[in-house]
């Protein structure tokens, strides 16, 4: 069970990852990165971390994206 | 019963490494790509980022069997036997807080070269080849 | 020359990714002979019993690798000092008035934000958290009250204060256990393993976490406060 969770949830964040990059428009592209940064948090979880979710959701989907949007302000980019 | 055989195929311990071995090395090529192919300097910095994530996870995931479980006592847990590696895990903490300071650090290198010359594109960033 | 970057073409991405989907096929078949070696936890894991602490990455972090949870605030300090230096411009004069849904609801939800930090950085050693997960936590609440109100700003004086507090105290406390076990950042604290799963156990693990929860939620809500309040218009 945990074996197929393991391949379907980074068959997600391959693809959001990549949709992340391809994107146009940079808070769209922001946004799918909180997205890998959420199954990253999923797939620490499964692997038995519990700290390292924490730190992860923490940090990766919480301060690092708002940290890219607020430079977007500055940079006059968001559309 | 044929549910119940696929379930333990990919529960053993080689096909969920090498499953995180292709995945992980997947994600990072895909940031690798963005990297080299895009334009705006934030564009990159996310696409390390997520170099980042991918390296991560190939840490973890490597070191994780199905019979071990988090290296916290409580909920029935007396003593730490059969339990997961707790070295990895502090490293990957170190890491993905370091990560995130640089990488603000980085972003404020770029407002602040935004604001004296109004240029986010990378290629007109490279002062060398200009006439 | 030119020195102008190239973008490829979709193609070799293409060719890429499929030969990497070839490499998961052949990764499978042909790791299925090989053995596990032996994990260096174990050891460290029988040893992490003794310091009566429950929750074995913390006390990875704190006691068993210390040193290194220094050398990870000082790059912090380090990072949290160029932004400050860069961004530290003028303050932004005209206050926007934020959304009445954000203004009602950050209202309500900073304490229980705040609360919910305090806790994650206390109860680190006996369930998953600690001190950075605390401290950024923390940070994150105060970006929220600083979105919502635009006439907030962080007391720098209180700030810089516990700043320094905290990371003179962490290398005091190693001091202090090198002047009484002969050991930088020794355990001097009564740690028994009768106590573990209780709050007041394990020694100075618990201390020590606590401080690093304060230096990083401090420096956390400077840099969120300088990359927000930065005036747009020079």
């Amino acid at each position: 069970m945990t074996g197929l969770i393991v391949m379907f949830t980074f068959i997600a964040v391959i693809l959001v990852a990549f949709m992340s990059i391809v994107q146009r428009s940079l808070p769209d592209a922001i946004i799918l990165f909180m997205g890998v940064g959420l199954g990253a948090v999923v797939l620490f979880f499964v692997f038995q971390a519990p700290d390292v979710a924490l730190t992860e959701a923490v940090i990766g989907a919480g301060i690092s994206a708002l940290i890219f949007l607020m430079a977007l302000k500055h940079l006059g980019e968001e559309r | 019963m044929m549910i119940e055989s696929l379930f333990d195929y990919f529960n053993q311990g080689y096909v969920i490494q090498s499953l995180v071995d292709t995945g992980s090395m997947i994600l990072f090529f895909i940031g690798f790509f963005g990297l080299l192919t895009q334009r705006h300097i934030i564009k990159i910095f996310m696409s390390i980022s997520v170099m980042e994530i991918a390296v991560f996870l190939f840490f973890i995931g490597n070191i994780f069997d199905v019979k071990f479980t988090a290296p916290i006592l409580g909920d029935g847990h007396d003593a730490f036997v059969s339990m997961n590696d707790p070295i990895p895990h502090a490293m990957i903490l170190t890491a993905i807080v370091i990560g995130m300071a640089v990488f603000a650090l980085g972003v404020s290198f770029a407002i602040e070269y935004y604001k004296l010359t109004g240029k986010t594109n990378i290629n007109d960033i490279s002062e060398m080849g200009e006439r | 020359m030119n020195f102008k970057r190239d973008i490829p073409s979709r193609t070799y991405s293409g060719f890429a990714l499929s030969a990497l989907f070839i490499l998961t096929i052949f990764n499978i078949l042909l790791e299925s002979g090989v053995s596990k070696t032996q994990r260096a936890g174990d050891a460290l894991l029988a040893l992490s019993g003794k310091e009566g602490v429950a929750n074995a990455v913390t006390s990875v972090v704190v006691y068993f690798r210390g040193f290194d949870t220094l050398g990870e605030i000082a790059v912090l300090f380090i990072a949290a000092l160029g932004i400050g230096l860069m961004l530290h411009g003028d303050r932004r004069t005209e206050h926007e008035e934020s959304n009445y849904i954000l203004q009602k609801a950050s209202k309500l939800l900073f304490p229980m934000i705040m609360l919910f930090g305090v806790y994650v950085m206390v109860y680190g050693h006996l369930s998953p958290g600690g001190g950075f997960q605390g401290g950024v936590i923390i940070a994150s609440g105060i970006l929220l009250l600083l979105i919502s109100d635009g006439s907030f700003e962080v007391p720098h004086a209180v700030i810089s204060v516990l700043e320094t507090f905290a990371g003179i105290s962490y290398v005091l406390i190693g001091l202090i256990g090198l002047l009484v076990l002969d050991k930088f950042l020794g355990n001097f604290l009564p740690n028994d393993v009768a106590q573990m799963g209780r709050l007041f156990s394990g020694g100075i693990i618990p201390l020590v976490y606590i401080v690093v929860g304060i230096k990083v939620g401090s420096e956390m809500s400077m840099i969120v406060q300088n990359l927000i309040q930065r005036s747009d218009d020079d």
